[in-house]
């Protein structure tokens, strides 16, 4: 213990940064999912809405609101349209405001008959 | 919290210089589980593991919120844990920094009812809120650097849209 303590001052580094060298974990961790915009419309908006158990998609007129901070990244908004949702890769989502955690995905605009 | 005017601006700043003065390198983290499902608690506890080594950042867990400078709260606030979160809260000297982690705790899971606030952010005034169910280790080193201003948020600049790759045809 001692010698540690010495071998510290002497080296006079506290700490290192993060992440000290690339994680090769994080490759396999569970992430939110990520939406690919132009295959969505408002049906299947209204649908991932349903399958959410965590209350994180909802459909606001021709926009889907996607709650970061709600989701648990369990997959089934993956399950339901895998066409047009990816798992985003994201895991370090740390905000200092609740709004920034809520994301606004714009539908394409239908084509009237 | 949007700092609009250069006043504003000016306070954030002068808070944040006083923040990194205060808490230097070295912060002390009281965790509260207001009736989470210890998911979030197993992930807190790798942070001491070598692997992730949580004290060569300067932070140090500590069972004592009279010594804490940081509140790590899982879970979403159950209304039987008021009296205990204030209290614990009150016992934390100044300045203080809430961090509310975990999808409970953001509001996601549960919603206010007769047993839950359904969310941190009803009863403490959160300072950075760490998103994921549970979030994992490296999560939380990020939101504990955003905390202390050593790492920049990149939560705000994400749109979680992907590009369809090219080869294939929508529809």
């Amino acid at each position: 213990m001692p010698l540690w303590f010495i071998r510290g001052l002497r080296r006079g580094v506290v700490t290192t940064r993060y992440p000290a060298r690339p994680e090769p974990s994080a490759a396999s961790l569970p992430t939110p999912p990520a939406f690919r915009a132009e295959r969505l419309n408002a049906d299947l908006a209204d649908r991932l809405g349903r399958v959410c158990p965590s209350r994180a998609l909802r459909r606001e007129e021709d926009v889907l609101i996607f709650d970061v901070g709600a989701c648990t990244a369990c997959g089934r908004c993956r399950e339901a349209a895998p066409e047009a949702v990816t798992a985003s890769g994201e895991f370090e989502l740390a905000a200092t405001a609740r709004a920034r955690l809520v994301k606004r995905i714009p539908l394409p605009r239908e084509a009237r008959p | 919290m949007t700092a609009d005017t250069g006043q504003e601006r000016q306070a954030a700043a002068q808070l944040r210089e006083r923040v990194a003065r205060q808490f230097g390198r070295s912060l002390h983290i009281r965790t509260l589980d207001t009736g989470s499902c210890a998911a979030c608690e197993q992930e807190i506890r790798l942070l001491a593991a070598p692997h992730y080594d949580l004290h060569r950042l300067g932070f140090f867990f500590t069972p004592a919120p009279r010594h804490a400078d940081l509140l790590m709260v899982t879970g979403p606030m159950i209304r039987a844990f008021d009296v205990a979160a204030r209290k614990t809260f009150e016992a934390m000297p100044g300045p203080k920094i809430v961090i509310a982690t975990g999808a409970c705790a953001l509001g996601g899971v549960y919603p206010a009812d007769a047993f839950t606030h359904g969310g941190v952010g009803e009863i403490l005034p959160v300072d950075v809120w760490i998103p994921g169910c549970p979030p994992s280790p490296l999560a939380l080193l990020q939101g504990l650097l955003l905390a202390v201003d050593r790492l920049a948020e990149k939560a705000a600049s994400l749109t979680f849209i992907a590009d369809s790759p090219p080869e294939e045809v929508p529809g």
